[in-house]
């Protein structure tokens, strides 16, 4: 008997402790599909998808491979059936090359001895066949994260896998990468290969699939054909409320200026030039200045060297009319800025600290809290538990719940929380929201106006062309650790913007050769 | 994964941390226990001059040690034995210092394995200043208060040396740390060879030791200990060290100092972007830790019986080392040290009760000691164990 199916997962359960991760979840996988699963953080989808890769065994439910029941141990029997799986986090060895990767786990050996160049000819072969540019000879550290991408790809590829398994593959792409994946799953989908595809980016989802399964807190929503769908309804399915997708907010009424930076040059730790050459530009009372540009042309040195974390080795940087370029991190913060970074969990969190241990991260020191550098725990507790409730953060135990445990949104959540409370008239953002759902995403925005409206000068860094032109006042694109273009977000479209952002257009100058 | 109790809606007491740190530590150590019964039974049945109930009499001294009261008509007996409580408590002053050296730098993520080089310069300190002001006029409690901060500043000096070199350039504790140890013996040798003055020449055969305190007058009191365990080596030492250990606790868990160290240790670039100095704080935690262990050398030599072998150029004091396990055991809780430490010289005082009443040697307790520092670094292992056993009963319910 032939199924219509290559994969039917049945009224799959699993649970957790405390929590149904999964409750009653059918997932069909037509043969040559597309096939989108989109759910908020916390939805499933990750659980589900171990279940599928044998990380997990589910509590109920069956799991069929072409109509004939299996049952998948461990992800072995996963390969075996030729299922498999590009993680989020790449499992990688950084110090091999990309063909020892490849082969790893499914070396052809002869009496013990490795025979790596039938193993290289087929590597090269299947890049090849694919478009799936990659230096087989390079190690993993040296390569970009878009050819590590590729060389996972390429692992399941060489283990001639027919079904696979992508998690949220493009978090970590260029949006010229995720255009260049985009077109290698369409390349697959049409050799007869099945994907699943977890995401909770709609763009990519209307981009490129073919069906996408909803899932909710756990629970099956359903399916629809992409094409008999939009954005907005599949959102809607996602989050469960109508969610607003455009930003709507009034015209920006900037008053005094807030924030100053002018000549300011930080130095790169990757090569010798300066990552940020001398850069000027001002925020000011009331408005939301978005810096733009592609991922690694200097916006991380600038908010370093504005924030302190990196020394500037020229520039001025005034807040609030106080100079500060020569201050500490903790004086440039006390002058009027709190900073939600782009790191969350290098800089944002300790992550071994309890939620309220995090939550007064930026102000533990202040009288409030302490008494003879004697920490108040009661005044951190009533402090935490109004945070947890004003910003809706989530986690298991409340304030004393580690943040590790947290889920990323929350972590988010719980940073937001801490920097818009000190209500400093500057904002530092950088990525905010980053890896979060519709819902967070959609809170955040609001969050953010509420600030500015407020009188907050925001200065903003987003690598998202979608929330660069909906969320700012000013747009300030950045290539190649300069300044080349000031945009007035209603006067663009996203086509110029780009320009700018591949180096293509300047300020002042027609358009250069690209 | 948190196991909540169905009736109140907590978390169960065995399930929390802390009760896991101590159920791996007590694993950790009854598993050191039984492999130096094992070897003890061996021993025993290789040697033809130890008989069944000798290696009976063995287990039972390792166990029991400090409760031995010597023999009655050939058996062994057992009870209060106050000079081996005093002895154990005094033996074990300077393992809770270099325990809560090693574990106030753990707390701040550094790993501090230069205890015994700290440890040295606190012994300097403590001797020299002790014996120059105690054939002074010096009133004796000023004389022995100079010596004890001398020896703790001086620490305090060493620890900040790789504090420095790790704030400012990076550079990995343990390579600094381990230099400083030897440059410490060194240092020391020389500086007592240098000063005859110091050396004990009165009593015959003893020319390769310091002068011991009490001969100049410079001791730590009793403060009762005199009453509870007579006749035993405790001091007022042992009390300090447990002032000291719940000084600690409030200092990591209490105050904002604390909380930026802690901050600095398990997270460095967030204490950074929060504004919290991490240089500083890695330098003051290395001041802070190299003083408790220097400290743990100032009341080990204050106790004024003691004499120093000053030609340890060849040697580090074992003090500095064993302060590892006692941190890791008590999972850097600095009043969990108390307790640790005080266990540790408990094998010591059995050690010593086996070479007196049988024929075993002293050394069996070393072995076991050995091995329950092996398995310290272990008791980390046996925690994810039990948490591991946990998660998966969960997963399977």
């Amino acid at each position: 008997m032939t199924s219509e199916y290559v994969i039917e997962m049945n009224h799959i359960r699993k649970e957790f402790p405390g929590i149904v991760a999964n409750d009653d979840i059918t997932l069909q996988l037509k043969k040559g599909e597309i096939h989108a699963l989109l759910g908020e953080n916390g939805a499933g989808k990750s659980t589900l998808m171990s279940v599928l890769f044998g990380l997990y065994q589910p509590e109920a439910g069956t799991i069929k491979k072409d109509g004939v029941e299996v049952k998948i141990n461990n992800p072995n029997d996963a390969t075996a059936l030729g299922i498999g799986m590009v993680h989020q986090h790449f499992k990688l060895i950084e110090v091999f090359t990309v063909l020892d990767n490849i082969i790893l786990g499914a070396e052809t050996t002869k009496m013990g001895f490795l025979q790596k160049k039938e193993a290289r000819r087929k590597v090269i072969e299947l890049s090849e066949k694919y478009g799936l540019k990659v230096d087989v000879d390079a190690k993993v550290e040296d390569i970009t994260v878009g050819m590590q991408q590729r060389v996972e790809i390429l692992k399941m590829l060489y283990r001639d896998n027919d079904i696979l398994i992508f998690d949220e593959p493009t978090a970590v792409l260029t949006p010229q990468e995720i255009d260049e994946l985009m077109e290698i799953m369409r390349g697959f989908a049409k050799e007869g290969k099945s994907i699943l595809f977890i995401t909770h980016k709609l763009n990519e989802i209307m981009a490129v699939s073919d069906r996408v399964t909803v899932l909710r807190k756990g629970k099956y929503i359903g399916t629809v054909n992409t094409k008999d769908t939009n954005k907005q309804e599949l959102s809607n399915m996602m989050v469960g409320r109508p969610v607003q997708l455009e930003i709507n907010k009034d015209d920006a009424d900037p008053a005094d200026v807030v924030l100053n930076v002018e000549g300011l040059t930080v130095p790169s730790k990757i090569h010798k030039n300066d990552a940020v050459k001398d850069v000027s530009f001002n925020v000011r009372k009331g408005e939301i200045v978005c810096i733009a540009g592609i991922d690694g042309n200097g916006q991380t040195e600038l908010i370093h060297g504005l924030t302190g974390l990196e020394k500037a080795t020229a520039g001025k940087i005034e807040i609030c009319g106080q100079d500060v370029s020569r201050a500490s991190i903790r004086k440039r913060s006390q002058a009027g800025m709190s900073h939600i970074p782009e790191d969350r969990h290098k800089h944002g969190l300790v992550l071994g600290f309890t939620l309220e241990q995090n939550l007064v991260l930026q102000k533990y020191m202040e009288p409030q809290f302490q008494n003879h550098g004697f920490i108040k725990f009661d005044e951190v507790r009533k402090y935490a538990d109004k945070l947890i409730e004003d910003y809706d953060v989530r986690s298991g135990q409340g304030p004393v719940t580690v943040a590790r445990s947290m889920s990323g949104g929350n972590q988010q959540k719980a940073i937001i929380a801490r920097e818009l409370d000190r209500d400093e008239p500057l904002i530092v953002a950088v990525q905010p929201t980053r890896g979060l759902d519709v819902g967070a995403i959609e809170h955040i925005h609001k969050q953010l106006i509420e600030e500015r409206d407020k009188g907050k000068a925001i200065l903003l860094v987003s690598l998202e062309l979608d929330e660069v032109l909906g969320l700012s006042d000013r747009i300030l694109v950045l290539y190649e650790g300069e300044i080349v273009g000031e945009l007035d977000p209603k006067k663009t479209n996203p086509q110029e913007l780009g320009l700018y952002m591949s180096g293509a257009l300047r300020k002042g100058k027609e358009a250069e050769q690209c | 994964m948190l196991r909540l109790d169905p009736e109140t809606g907590k978390q169960k007491w065995y399930t929390t941390d802390g009760a896991k740190s101590v159920l791996s530590a007590i694993i950790s150590i009854l598993i050191g226990m039984a492999v130096g019964m094992i070897i003890i039974v061996i021993v025993g049945l290789t040697k033809d001059n130890i008989s069944a109930k000798g290696i009976w009499e063995g287990v039972r001294l390792v166990f029991l040690g400090v409760f031995s009261t010597g023999r009655e008509s050939g058996a062994l007996t057992f009870g209060f034995n106050p000079v081996n409580m005093g002895n154990m408590l005094f033996r074990a002053t300077p393992l809770i210092m270099t325990g809560l050296s090693v574990a106030v730098a753990f707390k701040t993520g550094l790993f501090n394995i230069g205890a015994a080089g700290q440890y040295l310069m606190g012994t300097m300190g403590t001797l020299t200043v002790g014996l120059t002001l105690g054939n002074t006029d010096c009133p004796v409690l000023i004389a022995w208060i100079a010596a004890f901060l001398t020896g703790v500043i001086l620490g305090g000096f060493w620890g900040a040396i790789p504090g420095i070199f790790k704030a400012y350039l990076n550079i990995n504790e343990v390579i600094t740390c381990i230099m400083t140890n030897w440059i410490a013996a060194n240092l020391v040798t020389w500086w007592f060879d240098a000063h005859d003055i110091f050396k004990n020449s009165a009593e015959g055969g003893k020319v390769g030791y310091i002068i011991p305190l009490k001969n100049v007058g410079v001791v730590t009191p009793k403060m009762g200990t005199d009453v509870l365990f007579p006749g035993s080596q405790a001091n007022g030492g042992i009390w300090i060290a447990c002032i000291i250990a719940v000084a600690m606790l409030i200092l990591l868990n209490k105050t904002t100092f604390g909380y930026e160290l802690k901050a600095c240790g398990s997270n460095r670039h967030a204490a950074k972007y929060a504004g919290i100095n991490d240089k500083k704080n890695i330098i003051l935690s290395m001041v802070i830790s190299g003083a408790l262990a220097a400290g743990g050398a100032s009341l080990y030599y204050l106790s004024g019986n003691t004499e120093f072998f000053w030609s340890t150029y060849m040697s580090l004091p074992s003090e500095g080392f064993n302060g590892i396990p006692v941190a890791l055991l008590a999972a850097n809780n600095p009043v969990a040290v108390i307790f640790t430490g005080i266990f540790m010289s408990m094998l010591n005082v059995a050690g010593m009760q086996l070479k007196y009443l049988t024929a075993y040697n002293e050394y069996i307790a070393d072995i076991i000691i050995a091995v329950i520092v092996y398995l310290s670094a272990f008791s980390m292992f046996i925690k994810q164990l039990l948490n591991g056993r946990e998660k998966k009963k969960g997963g399977n319910k």
